[in-house]
């Protein structure tokens, strides 16, 4: 009987604990953010992964590159006031299929489709060539000293 | 935006500074041996920060807000600081053509009731212009008080609706009477609607902006062709804020709290991207906070 209740304790420590460990927050970083097409509530990543394709609603919704040590997500908010705080560091986890963004000093979570995910290399290296290119591009105009003398 | 451009050059004025500078290594007197040109984009930027009861947010720290430009997140500008403006610079500019029609009675009440409470803004900054017909009409500058501008309004609505060459107009009156410790301001008393205008709605947009003038409009009357939405967007686009006329009188206060609580920032240009750079400030951790500014600026391309 003794066994039997130790047994029945260890295995609800180890369901807590593996629970407690899904749904440990992790960090990233937002570093874009625009309006974009909301996306229908069934249409997130896995929809898009299944082939179904995604169901635009017309609206605006705020849509996020959340950028983690591993991983880069592009998630869409599901209306178009959800706003999230873009503080230098964002706690995030992942349920079913939707990345939760704590908001609010974690008395509040916010539901985000994820649209996208890259590798966190793959996002670097394209990163670095877009801003290589825009770097390189040729100058298109000068700036006449009448902009720099009206400047305030 | 949604905002067609015609003379693009003039929004870059007040919000993107180019600064280049020329550094030449060696002895004095010497020819240089190298010399390094650097060229930083900046732009500054003005807005007001409110709190959930709509109180200006006097105690602002740098890490309070991110700047949104384009679709890149700015959360170190280069500087920031509270706002220079000692004083109001304000015009009212009231709708009088025909499409107001009953409400022209409740728009003089609310100019009045305006010049009233506007104690603390002197007489020699404060004017009224009213339009119907074909132009506007300047009913006031700097007299208002002493003058009872509400005596000198348009008795009766008639007329066609110049509502983009009115606001055209109010600007330049804005532009020539401030100065630049001035915070301008124009509060526009409206259905929305234009009949006549030779300018169109951007071009009246472009001024204001061009111009730093933040556009408080207050709907009037309901409009059956999107007048609402037009003042909707001069608010949005150029800082200030959007009322129906049974929250006039929430004006005067939101002018004032906005005028407490105005910051300059300075930032890097994130891209470097030709074309109309949207921008907005979203809090980085109070989410009851809000933040009031223009709603862009141009960027006409590479510099050299």
């Amino acid at each position: 009987m003794k066994r039997a209740v130790l047994l029945l304790l260890l295995f609800a420590s180890v369901t807590v604990s593996t629970v407690a460990q899904t749904r440990t927050h992790q960090e990233g970083t937002i570093v874009r953010m625009r309006m974009a097409e909301c996306i229908g509530a069934q249409h997130g990543w896995m929809a898009a992964m299944s082939g179904s394709g995604r169901v635009q609603t017309g609206e605006l919704c705020p849509e996020y590159v959340l950028v983690t040590e591993k991983v880069v997500y592009l998630i869409v908010g599901k209306s178009s006031d959800q706003l999230i705080p873009l503080a230098e560091y964002t706690k995030y986890h992942l349920q079913k299929n939707e990345l939760l963004i704590r908001v609010d000093d974690a008395r509040h979570e916010s539901r985000f489709h994820i649209k996208e995910m890259v590798l966190r290399a793959e996002w670097d290296r394209a990163h670095q060539r877009a801003e290589e290119e825009e770097a390189a591009q040729p100058s298109r105009q000068h700036l006449g000293p009448a902009l720099l003398t009206n400047s305030r | 935006m949604g905002v067609s451009l015609t003379n693009r050059r003039a929004w870059t004025l007040p919000l993107v500074f180019l600064t280049a500078c020329g550094l030449a290594l060696g002895n004095p007197g010497d020819a240089p041996e190298s010399t390094y040109h650097t060229t930083v984009a900046e732009v500054q930027l003005t807005f007001s920060a409110t709190d959930q009861n709509d109180h200006g947010i006097a105690t602002l720290q740098a890490g309070d807000f991110a700047i949104v430009d384009t679709d890149r997140i700015v959360r170190h500008p280069r500087s920031f600081q509270r706002a220079e403006f000692t004083r109001l610079e304000l015009v009212i500019l009231v709708d009088a053509s025909g499409s107001i029609r009953t409400q022209l009675p409740r728009e003089i009440a609310n100019v009045t009731w305006f010049v009233n409470q506007t104690q603390g803004v002197p007489e020699e900054n404060f004017s009224i212009v009213s339009f119907q017909r074909q132009r506007p009409t300047l009913a006031c500058a700097g007299n208002c008080r002493t003058g009872h501008a509400s005596g000198q309004l348009p008795a009766r609505p008639e007329g066609l609706t110049p509502l983009y060459d009115s606001v055209v107009f109010a600007v330049d009156l804005l532009a020539q009477r401030a100065d630049a410790h001035a915070r301008k301001v124009l509060i526009l008393l409206s259905d929305g609607e234009d009949t006549i205008s030779q300018h169109a709605a951007a071009d009246a947009l472009q001024a204001a902006m061009a111009n730093e003038i933040q556009i408080y409009a207050v709907a009037t009357a309901s409009s059956s062709s999107g007048g609402e939405s037009v003042l909707r967007r001069f608010a949005n686009a150029t800082g200030g804020r959007y009322y129906t006329v049974d929250d006039a009188g929430k004006v005067l206060n939101a002018v004032l709290e906005d005028f407490h609580a105005t910051y300059t920032v300075t930032y890097q240009l994130p891209s470097r991207a030709a074309g109309y750079h949207n921008v907005r400030i979203l809090p980085t951790h109070n989410l009851n906070l809000t933040f009031r500014c223009q709603g862009g600026y141009y960027y006409p391309g590479t510099v050299r």
